[in-house]
């Protein structure tokens, strides 16, 4: 298994940190793309956060009333090693599907 | 340029067992990790390659093993990238600089041809590049534009630049290594859509005379040769099964290094077959398929029984999503070009 962090992304315009509301999502607890993790405000508004990919919650950083500064951890993701990159997705291996038929004449062999 | 066809090189055996069981992934990982262990001048930089350990987990692990200085996470800058790889070079460096997507290699093309592939040319052999530049290629992963090109015909199109692509894990592991103790640029393509498949990695193939120049036959056959290198290997021998119950046997060439390519190999294979289909992904107009064939034309023009084929992709830009499974030349597709060759007759 792989570790894999995401830290509080700049959520404005040059916003240095947020401050969390309210957890969404607890530690073990198995996540999809764009779940939604946590509640956290800015001197801006307040926003829910989606995550940023599929995983297990391996730990939450900060408790209601915390602030957390720009670019630190915010969660760790565990996810299997053979897990696709950020991009795309990992391709399925089918059994080959076929319609063509050979049907050639060697003349030769 | 030194000679890819060389004689196998005897080394240490390692730790453990001699054969494992790895996917593409854990194979280029542990490649890397050797070579940062055992050559002290070798430095692993790219976009995400230190904390997070690359989008594909290549470099996993890398940095919490031999360090910041050794591994580390560059701007969302290619033309930096490259060129920190030259200064690098210069520097007495093995730089072993990750393009992050295909795609992404398009604003460091000025540094990949006008310095990567010519000092050492320019500066008379003082100043050579050994840098492995490794670039995740080729489509099959769904994901969107920009992650799925297939950049080979414009790398081996620049002189001084030699190009190579593993088709499976053990080639993958051994290829890597090899390429990043050379003192040439390399451009190592890495079949993204084949990272996650497990296959046996001879740790010990050194030993066991494993060649890391020239072709491959991946499968031997007597009617009719299937030229192909990358995720298209796999593909074809897939499609030289299904042939075999039509009682056609194929020959699968793993091509492998794409610059220079190994035409006596190529040659060799089409001289028993005598007739070549080549496979590729990148799109059909001067791809590297036409080099293909005209290295085959003019080595076995008197035996050869067919034009060689071309399946390859569509000159069009590539597309995402779903349509994916019709740009890249899929059993069918393969299964015609044999057809074709087979029929085919003079006069």
């Amino acid at each position: 298994m792989a570790e894999i962090s995401f830290p509080l992304p700049d959520l404005g315009e040059g916003l240095i940190e947020a401050t969390v509301l309210e957890w969404l999502v607890a530690e073990g607890e198995q996540v999809e793309r764009n779940h939604p993790l946590v509640e956290v405000e800015t001197t801006k508004s307040a926003v829910e956060l989606p995550s940023p990919q599929a995983g297990k919650v391996l730990r939450i950083f900060g408790t209601p009333g915390d602030t957390i500064k720009v670019g630190d951890p915010l969660i760790v993701f565990e996810v299997p090693d053979d897990t696709a990159g950020i991009v795309g997705t990992v391709p399925k291996e089918e059994a080959p599907k076929r319609r063509v038929r050979l049907n050639a004449v060697l003349d030769e062999d | 340029m030194s000679e890819t066809l060389e004689a196998p090189v005897m080394q240490e055996a390692g730790e453990g067992p001699a054969v494992e069981t790895l996917s593409m992934q854990q194979a280029l990982n542990r490649a890397l990790a050797e070579v940062l262990a055992e050559n002290p001048r070798a430095v692993v930089l790219g976009e995400d390659v230190g904390r997070l350990g690359g989008v594909f987990r290549i470099t996993d692990g890398l940095q919490a093993r031999f360090g910041e200085q050794r591994v580390f996470d560059t701007p969302l800058a290619e033309s930096g990238i490259l060129g920190m790889s030259v200064g690098l070079a210069m520097a007495g460096y093995h730089p072993i600089p990750e393009v992050q997507f295909d795609g992404f290699a398009y604003p460091a093309i000025n540094q990949i041809v006008c310095q990567v592939g010519r000092m050492n040319y320019r500066s008379r052999g003082t100043l050579p590049m050994p840098i492995t530049l490794r670039v995740p290629s080729f489509g099959g992963i769904r994901a969107p534009e920009h992650h799925g090109e297939s950049l080979e015909s414009l790398f081996a199109h620049v002189p001084g630049l030699k190009v190579v692509s593993p088709s499976d894990p053990n080639q993958a592991y051994h290829l890597l290594k090899h390429a990043a103790t050379r003192p040439d640029p390399v451009v190592f393509m890495e079949p993204k859509s084949r990272y996650w498949q497990k296959g046996e990695v001879d740790l010990d193939a050194a030993a066991h005379g494993f060649r890391p120049g020239g072709s491959r036959v991946a499968r031997e056959g007597r009617h009719v040769t299937l030229v192909a290198w990358g995720a298209m290997v796999a593909r074809c021998l897939q499609v030289s099964e299904l042939a075999a119950e039509d009682g056609i046997d194929v020959e699968v060439l793993d091509l492998r290094w794409l610059k220079p390519i190994d035409a006596e190999g190529l040659a060799a294979s089409v001289a028993k077959t005598r007739r070549a289909v080549v496979v590729h992904e990148a799109p059909l107009t001067a791809g590297l398929g036409a080099e293909v064939a005209a290295l085959v034309t003019e080595r076995c023009f008197g035996t050869l029984r067919a034009p060689v084929e071309r399946v390859t992709g569509f000159d069009v830009p590539y597309p995402s999503g779903d349509l994916e499974d019709e740009y890249i030349p899929n059993i069918d597709r393969i299964l015609f070009g044999i057809q074709r060759v087979l029929e085919y007759r003079r006069g």
